[in-house]
């Protein structure tokens, strides 16, 4: 009974995904990422990959929640029709436990081009001793503000939560609400912003997550605290709605001026300041995101390009990696896209790039390498179970910024949550 | 060989052959695309099926044995309750009243039939991102109008019942056209003569409503009601692009809790029970639906 | 009771006049049969004292009352439609209830007035039943049924025979015309076939291009026809028209004859032609002859059974009192 059950299983995931798997072939690199400006930049090049090496690369760029479809089926039945594959460093950790990836240390090792890769995110793939992706993205938490608005309330850029809050009051009015975050529950959502909060009291996910003690610390006074700084900026200082903005509001409110404080992403904050985009940006500057009586922690966020354990064309996969994240490719997409999170570092010595971005705005790239600096690489915790840790707590918050619970028992539930899912 | 047997059985064989054949492809599909991967969800459903926790391929029924207890799906199974019953019901009165009145308009607003099917023919995602900026003070067209005159509509998608009120208007305006179709054409069916007989033996519009042409758009409408019902239980594309599911999570109908599950928790088998159990539900309603269809055909 | 009065109403559709100015009068009791070919506007023209259309001008008088922009449920009228239009979900007793639901009458007078219609009808056995499950002259009956029930004024039937077979048509035919002499109310009886007019008719209203042509009984307008139209449509078969030699013969642009006043001769007679095919009816033989000088073949009916080879040469002579004159505007010559 179970051997049939099992071969069912078995059967039933390789028939469905081997339909998609004849198109796999032996000089093709097939490549799986999901739609940001980089990835759609990359596509844009394919035809440049195949001049260069011969090799045809067919880039399939898809929404973030086909892709989430489309991998599970491919890596569960190990169908072998992606070579490449868009590689979070969020989930890295639980596609190596799921036994989805397959190292790539022996070929980074032959790339001359790794060395010019930031050692940061770079090291956010190494794991067990073994390198499983490259990245190609870093993006990080800043903050943007209008100089004027700030200038006619005779106040300073915030340096951290708690001044934020002293000053919301002076610059909310009719016409514009202090600030937007991010509320809508998910790990890539609310749980990219608020644990910038978090950190800055203090806060952590666990009791000692460097020490190695994975005990669930969300429930800490410290998070409540920084909770409740969360839920009172968004609900007494933001525009009408906030509960429900991801980073899309954000960007709307903040380019049609009806908020003075974003705390965003690179990608979002670089379309706020940008003259193009925004008929505020000539009055907007560029700062550090706040930090608190334990410092400062800006959000970042890693995406790499990784192997499938079950991959064809392994070999052709790593060479395509390579070429993707090199100086001379990802340049050009910093040129054509919207795409200052390169973690290429000789990009930035690029003329055309730091013209093309001072000229967004003069602070933004050194910024950005400010808030590289102080980010931790486990801003949010390398696991194999944060994806649904981050679900869990990202829900907590959004249920308590809404009303539905109070921050004490929104955490205490994140807590219990937490614990479920690490089977505690 | 082929042409002996046919002389033999004669012409009715040789057709219902090329009958057979030409659902060959269909049937093909069907096993290949439904059968086969449902095999494997149902089995799945009773497997340990974990990707971080491990997998010992161990067959039973804890999945279906937690569900039971389990607070976020019977929570789920509310939200899909109200968001299935409110959009159903909205969109079978709209798309009745539009067709209705589509049937009686003459002239140039008869455009109307075309322009009314739109909604219909644009995807669930974008139109999740319309009502989604239509739903976000921010954004809205409707609050700025409203702002004119210093009312301040209220945030909808910050509060469960609004957040779901707003899932079901979305979803009843991609769907009401629908509706409105299968309405126009049972509409299309009934002898004008009926409304006129009725019209001389004393009724009034209202009354020849009632006791004339809604019995004959019964069937009809009991088609509807179950079609979309049956839809309406994959509830996805308008929560996770509206409410993420929120606020916290009273937007997660039993899709989207699946998802969260498979997805997010990485328990592949329990989403898969749960699954199992939405398609169970759905397969238990088409069901009824062929054998009312039966009943009402013939 | 059942007096309609029909004054310079008209209708248009759009641009389209389909109906000009028209003036009618229908006495209390009377069956009056509009008759003429699709299209003249006799539909509309019933519809139009139905209420189903809205006259564009013009007035209709009921009874003495003016009716012209009452609801068709206040006109006390009752129709019976071509397709008999029966309530597809409702019983025959349901069916034949309707009206007087609708009316709120109380349920004993409606059971009592169902059983009598049903057993006129001869629909007793049959009042469960629903429309789908009864042949075509069953849902006549019902259909009739429920016209019956109101108790109106005047019965209004829009073509109601044109749905059944030859053989129940004239059994249907009969049903109507003792109903009527049963029930003594005025029926407007609306049909295409002229057999109907002449057989049910006390007047027959003959209309052409929204136009009334004639107005009269139904031997009225077989011996008197106003008009070359009339004259063509009334009668079977159709009444010869002659026109050219022959018609100046008489004095008249065009002389009419019917095939059964036209006498049959090997020796001699007015005019001389040749035999083309011939219908054996048994009772009659109806003969063509085409004259020497005419495109047209003549129809001549004989009595009995009467032999004639193709070609062979004939001679047809009218008989004078039968002939029909008229003039150059087609109108008859008195």
């Amino acid at each position: 009974m179970k051997r049939m059950l099992k071969t069912v299983v078995a059967a039933s995931i390789a028939l469905t995904a081997s339909v998609a798997s004849l198109t796999a072939k032996a000089d093709e690199v097939n490549v799986l990422m999901f739609g940001m400006p980089y990835t759609n930049g990359l596509q844009a090049l394919a035809a440049d990959f195949e001049a260069e090496t011969g090799i045809k690369a067919n880039i399939d760029v898809v929404g973030q929640d086909v892709f989430e479809n489309r991998i599970t089926l491919t890596f569960t039945g190990g169908t072998g029709d992606i070579d490449v594959v868009h590689t979070p460093v969020i989930q890295v950790q639980r596609w190596i436990q799921a036994g989805w990836l397959q190292p790539m240390t022996d070929a980074v090792a032959e790339m001359p081009g790794a060395a010019d890769i930031l050692a940061g995110p770079l090291g956010a793939y190494n794991v067990n001793g073994d390198q499983w992706a490259l990245p190609f993205f870093a993006g990080v938490g800043l903050m943007s503000y209008r100089e004027d608005v700030l200038e006619a309330a005779g106040v300073g850029v915030p340096e951290t939560w708690a001044e934020m809050l002293e000053i919301a009051p002076k610059i909310s009015n009719d016409e514009h609400a202090a600030i937007a975050l991010r509320a809508v529950p998910g790990q890539g959502f609310n749980m990219f912003i608020f644990p910038m909060v978090m950190r800055a009291y203090g806060g952590s996910f666990f009791a000692d997550y460097e020490g190695g003690d994975l005990t669930p610390a969300i429930n800490s006074p410290e998070n409540v605290e920084a909770l409740k700084v969360y839920v009172e900026l968004i609900n007494e200082y933001g525009p009408e709605g906030a509960g429900n903005f991801n980073f899309a509001e954000v960007n709307a409110a903040a380019q049609n001026g009806q908020i003075v404080f974003a705390v965003e992403g690179t990608g979002i904050i670089s379309q706020i300041v940008d003259p193009d985009k925004s008929r505020f940006a000539e009055n907007t500057g560029i700062a550090l995101p706040p930090g608190g009586p334990a410092g400062r922690s800006p959000a970042i966020g890693v995406h790499g390009m990784g192997i499938p354990a079950s991959a064809a064309n392994p070999d052709l996969a790593a060479k395509f990696i390579e070429w993707a994240v090199s100086a001379e490719t990802v340049s050009k997409i910093a040129l054509a896209q919207s795409f200052p999170d390169f973690t290429t570092a000789s990009v930035a010595e690029n003329p055309d790039v730091v013209a093309k971005y001072a000229a967004i705005h003069p602070d933004f790239l050194s910024t950005r390498v400010a808030a590289l600096d102080l980010a931790i690489g486990h801003y949010r915790p390398l696991i194999p179970e944060w994806p649904a840790l981050g679900q869990a707590i990202g829900e907590s918050v959004n249920a308590a910024i809404n009303g539905l619970m109070s921050p004490e028992d929104a955490l205490e539930q994140a807590e219990q949550d937490m614990r479920d899912i690490l089977g505690l | 060989m082929g042409n002996t047997l046919a002389a033999r059985r004669g012409a009715t064989y040789e057709l219902q052959q090329g009958y057979r054949l030409m659902m060959l492809p269909a049937v093909l599909a069907v096993v290949l695309f439904a059968i086969v991967p449902l095999a494997g969800m149902f089995a799945l459903a009773f497997s340990d099926y974990h990707l971080i926790r491990g997998t010992n391929w161990e067959f039973g029924w804890r999945n279906f044995v937690r569900m039971l207890s389990d607070k976020r799906l019977m929570n789920s199974v509310y939200v899909m309750a109200a968001l299935s019953v409110f959009g159903v019901i909205a969109q079978v009165l709209i798309g009745s009243a539009v067709a209705v009145g589509l049937q009686k308009i003459t002239g140039r607003w008869r455009v109307g039939r075309v322009l009314f099917l739109l909604p219909y023919a644009v995807p669930h995602v974008a139109v999740a991102l319309i009502w989604l900026s239509l739903f976000t003070p921010t954004l809205s067209p409707i609050n700025a109008f409203f702002d004119l005159f210093g009312v301040t509509v209220p945030a909808f998608l910050t509060s469960q019942w609004g957040a779901i009120f707003a899932i079901v208007v979305a979803d009843t305006w991609t769907n009401f056209p629908f509706a409105m179709l299968i309405i126009m054409a049972a509409l299309q069916g009934i002898s004008p003569d009926l409304e006129e007989a009725a019209a001389i033996d004393g009724a009034t519009r209202v009354r020849t409503f009632i006791h004339i042409t809604l019995p004959l758009l019964t069937p009809a409408l009991l088609m509807i009601t179950l079609f979309r019902f049956i839809d309406s239980l994959k509830h996805f594309p308008m929560i996770f692009v509206m409410t993420k599911g929120g606020p916290g999570r009273s937007t997660q109908a039993t899709n989207y809790y699946a998802y969260v599950q498979t997805f997010q928790n990485s328990n592949v088998a329990y989403g898969a029970a749960i699954a199992v159990m939405l398609f169970l539900t759905a397969a238990l309603i088409s069901y009824h639906v062929a054998k009312l269809n039966q009943r009402v055909t013939t | 009771m059942g007096r309609i009065v029909l004054r310079g109403v008209q209708k248009d559709f759009g641009a389209d006049t389909v109906i000009p100015p028209l003036d009618l009068e229908i006495d209390e009791g009377e069956f009056v049969v509009f008759v003429g070919p699709s299209g003249c506007g006799k539909s509309t023209l019933l519809r139009l004292i139905a209420g189903l259309e809205d006259v564009t001008a013009g007035a209709i008088d009921i009874d003495g009352v003016d009716a012209t922009d009452a609801a068709p449920g206040k006109r006390g009228l009752a129709m019976v439609f071509q397709s008999y239009a029966l309530y597809p979900h409702l019983t025959v007793a349901q069916n034949i209830a309707f009206p007087m639901r609708m009316a709120k009458l109380s349920t004993a007078e409606q059971t009592r007035r169902i059983d009598d219609a049903a057993r006129v009808l001869n629909l007793t056995d049959y009042l469960d039943r629903r429309p789908g499950q009864l042949s075509g002259g069953q849902r006549q009956r019902v259909a009739i049924g429920r016209a019956i029930v109101r108790e109106p004024t005047a019965f209004l039937f829009d073509e109601p025979l044109s749905n059944l077979d030859a053989a129940l048509r004239v059994g249907m035919r009969l049903e109507i015309s003792e109903l009527h002499k049963r029930l003594k109310t005025t029926m407007v009886y609306v049909t295409h076939d002229q057999v109907e007019a002449m057989t049910m008719a006390d007047k027959i209203v003959v209309l052409n291009a929204g136009v009334i042509e004639q107005v009269g009984s139904p031997l009225e307008l077989y011996n008197a026809p106003r008009n070359l139209f009339v004259a063509r449509f009334i009668g079977s078969p159709m009444m010869n028209i002659l026109e050219g030699r022959a018609a100046s013969e008489h004095g008249a642009a065009a002389i009419g004859v019917r095939p059964e006043h036209l006498s049959l001769s090997t020796a001699s007679g007015a005019w001389a032609g040749r035999v083309g095919l011939s219908e054996h009816l048994g009772s009659d033989t109806f003969v063509r002859v085409t004259l020497d000088d005419v495109d047209e073949p003549l129809t001549v009916r004989a009595a009995g059974e009467r032999h004639f080879n193709v070609g062979d040469t004939v001679h047809v002579s009218p008989d004078a009192d039968k002939l029909h004159r008229f003039d150059e505007s087609g109108l008859r010559v008195v």
